[in-house]
C-alpha cells in the first residue's frame, strides 16, 4: 500500500513516523524546504491551559474584542472552555510525548527538547481576569485536573522576574513544551530511516481520481502513485481537498512570534501566558513571545504594530525583558477550523483519502493521539480515543461560517 | 509632519540625496545609526589632527555635512536611531534606544545603508586579533588606537593598501598585504582608468608611502590559515590560480598579532529585502542586490535605491546615485517639471557613466573566485554567533538542507545575533560549491524585523501616531 501524505508540518511529519514506523510505505510531499513548516509554534503543549482558552485563546479573544478582557462566562462573550472532550484528547495526546521523545532520538539522533516540570503559568492582572478565571476553574471541577490556584506571592517566589503588579495566578504542572522544528525534523530524519520518502520543496499541483477513488498526485517534480492519500496540508489543506472536488472548512489564522537572544538558563522557570501574550523560555536560552492570533488570509506578512503589542505584552509581564535584545521575529499561518476542533480521518464522500489537519492552536501537543487516530482509520484498527468529533462530515448538512478578516 | 522623503543612511548616498531632495524643497528625514553623519568612509575624526593635512574622504565628509546643515530647516537628523521594520512598503519603525519607536508614512523612501565587510571563513579566523580592514580603520583613524605591534592586511580589493598606508602613516608596523587578485590586472586598470585619475592618483600615493615605509606587496596570494595560542600568532599564505585556489606547497608564514582580512564589501541588502523589493543574485558583485531601474526605483512603489547598499561601487558613485535620487524624488513630487529634471540629471548621468566602467573593472578584478570556498576543514567555525562547523553544515547539506531556513533548523547556522548577515554571504557560495550549483539557486537569507538586533524595550514602546499632512 502506498501512502501519501501532502504536508511537511508537525501532523504531517508524525503521521508520516507513525505509519512508517508501523511498516507502511509512506512518501512524504512538502512544498517547502526542510525547516519552513510549523513556523507559526512555539511549541507549547498546554492541553489543559489551551483547552479552557488562558493558552493563545485568551490572546485571540483579547485581540478580537481590541482590549483587556472584560468577559464572564456568563454573558459568554469571553473564550468559551472547549468541550470537555477536546481537553481530554489534548491530555492523553500529550501523554505520547516521553515514548515519542525516546523513539525519535533513538531513530534520529535528534532529541527533541521535551521538557517536564516547567508548567504553564497563566497570569492574572487584574479583577476581570480574576472573575473570570474562577468561572473556569469552576467548570474544570479542578479535584481531576491538574491546576493549582497561585497567591502574588507564589507567583513571584516561582517566577521572581514576574511583575509585582499582578492579583495571582492559575498554573497547570502538567502544561510543558517541546522545540517544534526539532519534532519535525526528527520525525522526517527518523521516517527516511525507516523506509519513507521525504520529498520536499515540491508543489501538488493537482489530484488523479478513479471516480470516487483517489489515485495518485501530480506535483512540480512529476506524477505519485498512491493507494492512501493524507491531507496535512495545514491553513493549506482546504486547497487540496478542492483538488479533488471536495470542501473541509480549514482557513489560515495567523501568528506571529518575537525571539530573544538567547539568555541564561532558567531565566523564566514556567511557560507564561497573560491576556497579552505568551512567554516562553526554550532549552536553547531564547525567549519566545507570541502569538497573534489573526484571520488574515495567507498574507505572512509582519505588522509593526503586532510586533509593538507583543513586546509592550512581554514588558508588562516580564518588566526585565525590556533589556533583553531581540534578534528577530516571524509569522506563520495555522490551520482553523470554525469549532476549533481538529479535522481528522475519513470522508465519506471520497474512500481512500483521510484528513490530518485543523491542529489551529494546539496542533504540536495534539499531533501525537492525531497521528494515531489517521493511522488507525488508515489500517482499521481500533480507534485510540473516540475521535467521531473530528470527522470532516461533522460539519455536513450544517451551514459553516469562514470567518474572514 | 509627514516627510516627502526618509532617508534610511547617511553615509555618501544619502546625504547627496538629502542635499538635492532638499535643495527642491523637499523635507527630508535622514535616519542614521551613528552619532554624526558619513558613514563608513566620510565618517568625521574624533579627534582633530594636529598639523596633519585631514584624509580627503575626511574633507568631503564635513564638506557634505555642512551643506546639510544648511538645509536644517528641511532635514530632520535621526541620529543613533534605526529602521528596524516595514511593513506594507510604506510603514517604517525607527527607534532609538532609550526613546523607543515611532512608525513613519513617508511619500518617498531611498534606501542608502551601504555596505560591510566580506571574511569567508578560514582555519584560525575566529581567534583573537584577526579583524576586518574596516574595524582597524575605525579604531585607527577615529579612535587613533593601534590595531596591534605587527599587522599583517589581506583580502582583496582597493581598500587593502588605503588603509595599509593609513597605519603606516599613524605609526603602525604593517608586516604586508597579501592581495588575492593579480598585478598585471591592476596595471592594466591604471593604463584603461585614466578618466577616473582622481582615484588612480590616490591609489598611487599609497603605494608610495607603502614603498617608503618598506611594507611588501604580495599579489595572488591568500591567507589559508592563522594559528596561535589564545591569540593570532601566526598567519600562512599561499599562491592561488586564477579561480583562487591556493598552493600549498607554496605557503610562507608571518609572524603578527594582528591580521586585518576582508574580500571587498557586501550590500546591507536586508532593508530591500523586507520591503518587498524585487532582488537579483549579481555574481560580478558577490551578492543580492534590489533591482533598479534607470531612474533608482526598487520594484516596490515609491522607494529608491543607492548607494554601496544597492551595489557596492564606491562613495562617488554612492554620492552621484544619492543626487539623483534626491532630484527623482523631487520631480516624482512635482517640486520640478520635466524639463528641467531631464537637464539637472544630464551631468549626474554623465558622471555615473564615466564611473562605471573603472567600477566594474574593479569589481571584477575582486570577483570572489570559487576557490575562496575550499580553505575550511571539519572543524571550522563557519557561523561565529552560533559556533556552528563546517562538519555539522556539511552534513546537513547532505540531509537536503540547501536553503538558509533549512540548513538554519538542522544546525542553528544564522539564528544568533548577526541573524546570518555576516556568515550566509560565504556559505551560499559553500553550499552552491558543493552542489555544483549557481548561488542564485541557494538563495539569501530571509531577513525579519529587527534588521539588527535591538532592546525589546525599544520595540515595547507605544507608536506615536503620525501627523498627517492635511
Amino acid at each position: 500500500m502506498n501512502i501519501v501524505v501532502v504536508g511537511g508540518g508537525a501532523i504531517g511529519s508524525v503521521v508520516t513516523y507513525v505509519l512508517s514506523s508501523r511498516g507502511c510505505k509512506v512518501t512524504l510531499i512538502d512544498k517547502d524546504f526542510p525547516g519552513k513548516a510549523t513556523s507559526a509554534s512555539a511549541g507549547g503543549l498546554w492541553p489543559v491551559g489551551e483547552a479552557i482558552g488562558l493558552g493563545c485563546g485568551v490572546i485571540f479573544h483579547a485581540s478580537q474584542k481590541s482590549g483587556s478582557i472584560d468577559i464572564s462566562v456568563a454573558d459568554s462573550s469571553g473564550p468559551q472552555p472547549l468541550p470537555r472532550i477536546f481537553m481530554d484528547f489534548l491530555v492523553e495526546s500529550n501523554r505520547y510525548f516521553p515514548k515519542l521523545t525516546e523513539e525519535l532520538e533513538h531513530h534520529s539522533g535528534i532529541h527533541i527538547e521535551t521538557e517536564t516540570g516547567t508548567g504553564l503559568l497563566y497570569v492574572i492582572y487584574d479583577e476581570n481576569e480574576r472573575r473570570y478565571t474562577q468561572s473556569l476553574l469552576d467548570w474544570l471541577d479542578s479535584s481531576d485536573t491538574d491546576v493549582e490556584e497561585w497567591s502574588p506571592a507564589q507567583v513571584n517566589e516561582r517566577e521572581p522576574l514576574l511583575t509585582r503588579d499582578q492579583l495571582g495566578g492559575i498554573y497547570f504542572p502538567g502544561d510543558n513544551q517541546v522545540n517544534p522544528m526539532l519534532l519535525v525534523d526528527a520525525c522526517i530524519r527518523a521516517s527516511t530511516k525507516l523506509g519513507a520518502e521525504y520529498v520536499p520543496n515540491t508543489e501538488v499541483t493537482g489530484i488523479t481520481m478513479a471516480g470516487d477513488l483517489v489515485t495518485g498526485v501530480d506535483t512540480d517534480r512529476g506524477h505519485f502513485q498512491c493507494d492512501v492519500l493524507v491531507n496535512a496540508a495545514g491553513a493549506w489543506s482546504a486547497k487540496l481537498a478542492q483538488m479533488m472536488g471536495i470542501n473541509i472548512p480549514v482557513f489560515p489564522v495567523r501568528g506571529q512570534i518575537l525571539c530573544t537572544e538567547a539568555l541564561r538558563n532558567q531565566t523564566l522557570n514556567c511557560n507564561l501566558s497573560t491576556s497579552d501574550c505568551y512567554i516562553l523560555q526554550k532549552a536553547h536560552g531564547e525567549i519566545l513571545i507570541g502569538s497573534t492570533t489573526e484571520i488574515n488570509g495567507f498574507d505572512v506578512e509582519v505588522p509593526l504594530e503586532n510586533l509593538i503589542g507583543l513586546a509592550a505584552g512581554a514588558k508588562r509581564a516580564i518588566p526585565a525583558l525590556e533589556y533583553a535584545t531581540v534578534k528577530r521575529s516571524w509569522s506563520g499561518l495555522r490551520p482553523g477550523t470554525p469549532d476549533e476542533f481538529p479535522i481528522l480521518g475519513p470522508m465519506d464522500a471520497r474512500p481512500n483519502y483521510f484528513n490530518a489537519t485543523g491542529g489551529f492552536r494546539t496542533g504540536i501537543v495534539a499531533a501525537p493521539l492525531s497521528a494515531e487516530i489517521v493511522a488507525a482509520h488508515i489500517l482499521g484498527e481500533p480507534q485510540p480515543f473516540d475521535s467521531e468529533p473530528f470527522l470532516a462530515d461533522r460539519f455536513k448538512n450544517i451551514e459553516v461560517n469562514i470567518p474572514t478578516s | 509632519m509627514t516627510d516627502d522623503l526618509l532617508i534610511i543612511g547617511g553615509g555618501p548616498a544619502g546625504m547627496s540625496a538629502a542635499i538635492e531632495a532638499a535643495t527642491h524643497g523637499l523635507v527630508c528625514t535622514i535616519v542614521d545609526e551613528s552619532a554624526a553623519l558619513g558613514g563608513q568612509i566620510y565618517r568625521p575624526l574624533a579627534v582633530k589632527p594636529n598639523g596633519q593635512t585631514p584624509a580627503a574622504t575626511v574633507v568631503r565628509g564635513d564638506e557634505l555635512r555642512d551643506q546639510v546643515q544648511q538645509l536644517s530647516q528641511l532635514i530632520n537628523i535621526r541620529s543613533e536611531s534605526v529602521v528596524w521594520g516595514i511593513s506594507k512598503g510604506n510603514k517604517f519603525a525607527v527607534g532609538k534606544e532609550g526613546e523607543g519607536t515611532e512608525i513613519l508614512e513617508p511619500k518617498l523612501t531611498l534606501l542608502a545603508p551601504g555596505a560591510y565587510e566580506f571574511v569567508p571563513p578560514f582555519p584560525g579566523w575566529t581567534l583573537p586579533g584577526v579583524m576586518t580592514p574596516g574595524a582597524a580603520q575605525i579604531l585607527s583613524k577615529t579612535m587613533n588606537i593601534s590595531p596591534g605591534k605587527r599587522v599583517l592586511i589581506a583580502g582583496t580589493g582597493p581598500l587593502l593598501i588605503v588603509i595599509a598606508s593609513q597605519l603606516v602613516s599613524n605609526g603602525v608596523e604593517v608586516a604586508g598585504v597579501i592581495e588575492a587578485s593579480r598585478q598585471p590586472d591592476w596595471l592594466r586598470l591604471a593604463i584603461r582608468g585614466y578618466r577616473s585619475w582622481g582615484l588612480l592618483r590616490e591609489g598611487a600615493r599609497c603605494l608610495n608611502t607603502l614603498r617608503k615605509a618598506g611594507v611588501p606587496v604580495h599579489y595572488g596570494r591568500v591567507v589559508t590559515r592563522a594559528e596561535g595560542k589564545d591569540f593570532v600568532q601566526r598567519v600562512y599564505h599561499a599562491p592561488v590560480n586564477a579561480d583562487w585556489y591556493p598552493d600549498f606547497s607554496g605557503e610562507q608564514i608571518e609572524s603578527v598579532d594582528t591580521l586585518c582580512i576582508g574580500y571587498g564589501l557586501q550590500p546591507r541588502n536586508y532593508l530591500a529585502q523586507l520591503a518587498g523589493c524585487e532582488m537579483q543574485y549579481v555574481d560580478a558583485r558577490n551578492s543580492w542586490l534590489p533591482v533598479r531601474d534607470r531612474d533608482l526605483w526598487t520594484s516596490q512603489p515609491g522607494i529608491l535605491a543607492a548607494g554601496d547598499g544597492a551595489g557596492v561601487a564606491g562613495a562617488m558613485t554612492a554620492e552621484s546615485e544619492g543626487q539623483l535620487a534626491g532630484l527623482v524624488a523631487a520631480n516624482k513630487l512635482g517640486k520640478i517639471d520635466e524639463s528641467a529634471f531631464d537637464r539637472l540629471r544630464a551631468p549626474i548621468d554623465a558622471k555615473l557613466s564615466r564611473l562605471a566602467p573603472f567600477q566594474k573593472a574593479i569589481a571584477d578584478i575582486c570577483r570572489i573566485r570559487p576557490g575562496l570556498s575550499s580553505l575550511v576543514d571539519d572543524d571550522t567555525i563557519v557561523c561565529r554567533c552560533e559556533e556552528v562547523t563546517w562538519g555539522e553544515v556539511n552534513a546537513a547539506i547532505d540531509h537536503g538542507g540547501t536553503t538558509f531556513r533549512s540548513l538554519k533548523v538542522m544546525t542553528r547556522l544564522g539564528m544568533g545575533m548577526c541573524q546570518a548577515r555576516f556568515c550566509w554571504p560565504a556559505m551560499s557560495r559553500m553550499v552552491a560549491s558543493k552542489k555544483n550549483c549557481p548561488v542564485a539557486d541557494v538563495g539569501p537569507a530571509r531577513p525579519q524585523a529587527p534588521i539588527r538586533p535591538v532592546p525589546l524595550g525599544l520595540i515595547a514602546s507605544i507608536p506615536k501616531v503620525p501627523e498627517t499632512c492635511e
